[in-house]
């Protein structure tokens, strides 16, 4: 993109689950207005959509904006239909630059540009300043393939910039909200505390792809819970944290932060919880931050699966943690995952069991799927995983479940969690 | 996996097969105070996880003239989970459905005796049975849309040597009424078990591709090899106790049901262990045991 006299205008695509809005482009969008370098160059506008639309009318809707520069949030499950959309945008309008950036595309950034010639580059990992940086070297007239963090084409080659570090000090990226970027939805928002997970479990890319903890400061998190637990539309929210309660003094600070919202009646919904550190204790400050509903595991119970997914389990804690959360009048999801490495169907039963059996309020159940980056993408040939290349890279077989078991155990515990849920 | 304990509110059946019962007695209806008694005792008793569980039995409750205050009752003495086993008709009449779910009945299941009108009202004894069971079907279903209750509808298929045929037809009927799972009950002893494989397993296949379950009852292990997930003895840990001298010493023994009630020792003596038996009964052995 050569030097320019006008403002590139900067479209931001989401492709969001119904009823939901992406914290990730108001992150990106945040972050580029507040550069100076930007101010002036670069105009912007965020189109959340759902995942549901016809890609073609997606497509219409951002043609009609002109954008120079397109950039999409893309994850597993969406990414089918935004690779749909950039078909049909570079066919249309070929000088719009497409950039992808998100977990799904970040760890295979040469593969998704070899295969999808629409695509002009890949944002790798956290992207907010990655994404200012190559919209200011797109802006002035710079080189896309040096910037840090970015995967692109350089003539006929795909080359990609030394990977970017993570950012320090999380709070030099602005709020959406606070900036007014974003306005909370009801039901649909999302606040983040802090990046990375305490946990490493193999199929999951939180902990491997965003490294040690880094959090917000405190004062931010009280001013964005204040922004959008204080607005009058907002009745229920939540948190995107993989673990709300990190540490007893953090989740007795949330409590302190977020109980006076809690008592004029907002409450937060489908909290992820590491369950087996509840105690009364705990289970009376989720209460007390106004926590109606948890998400938790055990995703298996199964010995091998949990060794094979670097992942710990013990069925006492687990099942006093749920006990406690209940007595507190706290409803508990409790999440398995079907076709995991070292799980055979009735591995997989036994966790359905086990999870019924604690009468958690929900049980819900979901296919494994084998995402880049993971640790259980590297070790597929190692562990003999079949799995879809194509998004969502749903599993196909493993050497310890068929396919046709496979689907029997998805049909299966649909079918289990329906009928738990239908009580009075 | 859930436990649903079985509270009679008569003597006599609700539908079946008039050819393997042609001799159906007249129902005879407990008064509602008896019933609910029994219920509370279930309630004061229940130990059988989330719950407390309990299957209206019998004859077609929808003929005893108490039901409304039977399913009111029942949810006052604080069953979770109530459900109701009918022959679906009563549900395509106006308000019944709607009245059933708001009285607290989440849980109904319908007896399908075949897939098709021929099959189903031939063996049920009378026309119009299968058009009104699944123009109740399809109007429970309805209802539970309207009214957003979390509530499902399962069929019950009651396997004999009439119906074995149109086994996949009736799961497929059931998939087509919105049914959640489908139950396969093999109540006929005298089965040519052999020959009945085939369609049991197309049936369970017909549930699988269009994402409804299907559970079979009353069918050891060894008729059904590679189909281990879909019986009674795996999903609902049920049997163990299986009779003794009728099928071949077995490693399945401890997990398995056996055959239907009434099979005989020649019916079974055609079933050897199925291949990884052993390998099998300790996975069966694991799933039971829950977590580890």
């Amino acid at each position: 993109m050569t030097d320019r006299t006008r403002p590139l205008h900067v479209a931001l695509l989401a492709l969001n689950s119904s009823g939901y809005q992406s914290l990730a482009l108001g992150y990106l969008r945040a972050y580029a207005q507040a550069d100076d370098r930007l101010k002036g160059k670069a105009a912007f506008t965020t189109l959340d959509l759902t995942v549901d639309l016809d890609p073609w009318w997606v497509a219409w809707r951002v043609l009609g904006m002109e954008p120079d520069v397109l950039g999409i949030s893309v994850t597993c499950w969406n990414a089918r239909a935004v690779y749909e959309v950039c078909r049909i945008v570079a066919e249309v309008r070929p000088e719009t630059v497409i950039v992808l950036g998100g977990p799904e595309v970040g760890p295979i950034a040469e593969d998704v540009l070899r295969e999808r010639p629409a695509v002009h580059a890949v944002v790798r990992g956290e992207g907010e300043r990655t994404f200012a940086e190559l919209l200011h070297a797109f802006a002035s007239g710079g080189k896309a393939w040096r910037v840090d963090g970015v995967t692109t084409r350089k003539l006929d080659e795909i080359v990609s910039a030394p990977d970017r570090a993570l950012i320090e000090n999380l709070d030099v990226v602005p709020s959406p909200y606070l900036t007014g970027v974003m306005s909370p939805i009801e039901g649909g928002a999302y606040l983040e505390t802090y990046r990375g997970c305490p946990h490493r479990c193999g199929y999951c890319f939180e902990g491997k792809g965003y490294g040690r903890i880094r959090s917000f400061s405190h004062e931010r998190i009280a001013a964005e819970i204040a922004a959008v637990a204080g607005a009058p539309q907002i009745r229920t929210f939540s948190f995107i944290d993989p673990v709300f309660n990190l540490t007893g003094e953090r989740l007795t600070w949330l409590a302190d932060t977020l109980e006076p919202y809690a008592a004029s009646g907002v409450r937060l919904h489908t909290i992820e919880v590491d369950i087996e550190r509840i105690d009364e204790a705990a289970a009376r400050e989720l209460k007390r931050a106004g926590v109606a509903s948890v998400e938790t595991g055990p995703q298996t119970t199964g010995e091998a699966a949990l060794s094979a997914c670097r992942r710990t389990f013990d069925a006492e804690r687990f099942a006093d943690g749920v006990a406690a959360c209940r007595r507190a009048g706290i409803s508990v999801e409790c999440d398995l995952i079907v076709g995991l490495p070292g799980d055979d169907a009735h591995s997989f039963l036994a966790g359905l069991r086990f999870a019924i059996g604690l009468d958690p309020g929900i049980v819900q159940s979901s296919t494994l799927h084998v995402l880049p980056g993971t640790d259980l993408w590297m070790r597929a040939p190692e562990l003999g995983l079949s799995f879809d290349p194509e998004p969502p890279h749903e599993i196909i077989a493993t050497p310890d479940v068929g396919y046709r078991d496979l689907r029997r155990a998805e049909v299966l515990a649909v079918s289990v969690q329906a009928a738990y849920r239908a009580r009075v | 996996m859930l436990v649903f304990e079985r509270v009679a509110i008569g003597s006599g059946h609700g539908i079946r097969c008039t050819r393997c019962h042609p001799d159906n007695e007249s129902p005879v209806y407990h008064p509602a105070a008896q019933v609910l008694a029994a219920v509370q005792a279930v309630v004061d008793t229940w130990h059988g996880g989330p719950g407390p569980n309990v299957t209206l039995t019998g004859p077609e409750p929808f003929a005893h003239p108490e039901l409304p205050g039977m399913v009111a009752g029942a949810i006052d003495a604080g069953v979770h989970r109530l459900r109701l086993e009918v022959d679906g008709g009563a549900f395509a009449r106006p308000g019944n459905a709607e009245g059933a779910l708001g009285a607290g009945v989440r849980h109904v299941q319908v007896t399908l005796l075949g897939g098709t009108e021929g099959v189903h009202d031939a063996l049920a004894g009378g026309p119009g049975a299968f058009d009104a069971a699944t123009t109740g079907m399809a109007a429970l279903d309805d209802a539970i849309r309207t009214a957003g209750v979390a509530a499902i509808v399962t069929v019950l298929v009651p396997v004999c040597r009439h119906n074995v045929a149109d086994l996949p037809a009736a799961v497929g009927a059931a998939v087509q009424a919105g049914a959640a799972s489908v139950l396969l009950r093999l109540e006929d002893g005298g089965i040519d078990l052999e020959a009945a494989a085939p369609w049991i397993t197309a049936a369970c296949d017909t549930g699988v591709v269009n994402g409804v379950w299907v559970e079979v009852e009353g069918v050891p292990f060894c008729v059904l090899p590679a189909y281990d997930l879909h019986l009674a003895s795996t999903v609902r840990a049920t049997g163990g106790a299986k009779p003794a001298a009728v099928c071949h010493a077995c490693p399945l023994d401890r997990v398995c049901s056996g055959g239907p009630e009434g099979a005989s020792a020649e019916t079974m003596s055609a079933f050897a262990p199925p291949a990884g038996a052993e390998r099998l009964a300790q996975a069966v052995s694991r799933s039971r045991g829950g977590a580890r």
